[in-house]
């Protein structure tokens, strides 16, 4: 027989904690929200703040966590070293934390975070690349690992350079490298990652099968592409090449959704659980993300661009990965403590492994909040943004808690 | 002679159940066939709903390990196709009726 796939999976305590600080970081991420007002400037610090705080601290956190498991998974050998994720978890968590107080009362602490943050970084991305280096398969999701993690190296450097910048160790135009470091990270690791990882999840739990895959492969190169030509654009200041590449990236969002909709026609499973729900409405968002997107280039009024932004984050990005939880995590658990009893004693199905409740009150909650924040944005209302941040925090404790029993069933 | 069947094969094989959908492995569809010499020696052909399924190794340990439990048998081999791909269609109508198919 061939050894079991158990040689190439990580233990559950190595990526656990990565999903508990995650979610841990996006309760915190919802409650800050409580204490912003719907107008503001892309370059505050306090805003600053929040963003690093749900991206580095919940989004980042819980896709390190999820490559750690996916990643021998689609390249069908083990990581180079899997044990650098123990280091990971604390580099990025307190290298967060830290930063997100530097933005919010001492910028000197900046740099310090911003080289936690960094060193972490580098340490994954230098991990996947290597694990790649192992395989000699190029599916579209391998090319996508690898291209995000290319990105991500532009996104940290950028990153950090701006950090310098902030605290005058470095002279840089720290509003261009801004532009180019949101893209990087943003457009070029999360956007990409959740390009390659929806053609391995989505028909996965969707049981769709027989689809072409043109469609995502073009979105995978006109995103890669419009990155590029994004990040370029904002190095050496030419806006029209910015504008060029928010077209080929926005053409490849197109077509993005174009495949999603051709796997979507052949799902199998019609259950709409907490997972299937999750994905119609952060394909929703996403849409109406791009409508705004679109009508924020046509009538530059600036707040059509922060509920844009809004609905891709928390309507699209955060969506994406919180319905995904409720199906990874279960499956860890249950490969983890209910895999070596099966043939020898009774066994729970993964979706008895989570209160349908808790997580049906997540999704509202959040749906909810979401809605009312991104209009609260929109319309520049204190009185909805308030409503829809109070929404996704009651959300959030909801997702807290049912994650909590997720990760302790069967202990 | 052998006396184990390609229904006794199916049979054992039907205590495996994918842990995702709840449902075994036979009525899934995603056995396709049994091959059983008169040494009764055993091959399994089989195919997976996925093919980046995280539990593939672990799903073919679990038919070797169903079919291992068959009395007198012999050497076991469980070969993972992809050719043709499993689709729907493969189920046994109960399944494609819980999952909304049908």
């Amino acid at each position: 027989m061939t050894p079991i796939s158990r040689d190439f999976a990580p233990p559950l305590k190595l990526i656990a904690p990565f999903f508990r600080f995650g979610v841990i970081f996006y309760l915190l991420a919802m409650l800050a929200l409580l204490f912003f007002e719907p107008t503001f400037n892309y370059q505050q610090m306090n805003v600053a703040g929040w963003v690093h705080l749900f991206l580095l601290g919940f989004v980042m956190m819980v896709i390190f966590g999820a490559m750690a498991q996916l990643i021998p998974v689609v390249l069908e050998v083990g990581h180079v070293v899997v044990d650098v994720y123990y280091i990971i978890l604390p580099l990025l968590g307190v290298g967060t934390t830290i930063m997100i107080l530097g933005f919010w009362f001492m910028p000197a602490l900046l740099p310090y975070g911003g080289l936690l943050v960094l060193v972490a970084m580098l340490i994954f991305a230098f991990e996947n690349l290597a694990t790649l280096k192992k395989t000699d398969i190029r599916t579209l999701t391998v090319k996508t690992v690898a291209w995000s993690n290319g990105y991500l190296l532009l996104g940290i450097l950028t990153g950090f350079a701006i950090a310098l910048g902030l605290t005058g160790d470095l002279g840089i135009d720290v509003s261009l490298m801004l532009k180019a470091h949101v893209y990087a990270v943003i457009g070029g690791y999360v956007v990409l990652t959740i390009i390659g990882l929806s053609l391995i999840l989505i028909p996965m739990f969707s049981l769709a099968h027989g689809f072409e895959e043109k469609a995502i492969n073009m979105a995978f190169k006109l995103v890669i592409t419009g990155v590029g030509v994004v990040f370029i654009g904002a190095l050496i200041a030419q806006e029209w090449l910015m504008m060029i590449g928010y077209t080929i990236n926005t053409v490849g969002l197109f077509f993005y959704m174009w495949q999603i909709y051709i796997i979507a026609k052949l799902t199998v499973r019609k259950e709409l659980d907490v997972w299937a729900k999750s994905m119609i409405f952060a394909f929703a968002m996403l849409t109406l993300s791009i409508i705004l997107g679109l009508l924020y280039f046509v009538t530059g009024v600036e707040s059509v661009l922060h509920a844009s932004v809004w609905f891709i984050l928390l309507g699209f990005v955060s969506s994406f990965i919180t319905g995904h939880l409720y199906k990874i995590v279960p499956f860890l658990v249950w490969f983890e403590r209910f895999a070596p009893l099966v043939g020898k004693e009774k066994v729970p199905m993964l979706h008895e492994m989570y209160s349908k409740e808790g997580a049906k009150m997540m999704f509202n909650f959040t749906v909810a909040g979401v809605i009312f924040g991104g209009f609260g944005l929109l319309f520049e209302s204190d009185m909805l943004f308030k409503a829809g941040g109070s929404f996704l925090f009651t959300g959030a404790i909801f997702l807290y808690v049912t994650m909590k029993k997720m990760l302790s069933y069967g202990e | 002679m052998c006396s184990i069947s390609k229904e006794n094969v199916f049979d054992a094989i039907s205590t495996v159940i994918d842990p995702e959908v709840g449902f075994n492995l036979v009525e899934m569809g995603l056995i396709y066939d049994a091959i059983i010499d008169e040494s009764c020696n055993v091959k399994v052909i089989m195919t997976l709903s996925t093919q980046g399924c995280p539990l593939h190794q672990m799903i073919k340990q679990w038919v070797f390990e169903a079919v291992e439990r068959i009395e007198d048998v012999g050497t076991i081999e469980v070969e993972v196709v992809w050719e043709p791909a499993w689709n729907i269609s493969m189920a046994d109508d109960n399944v494609k009726e819980a999952l909304g198919g049908m």
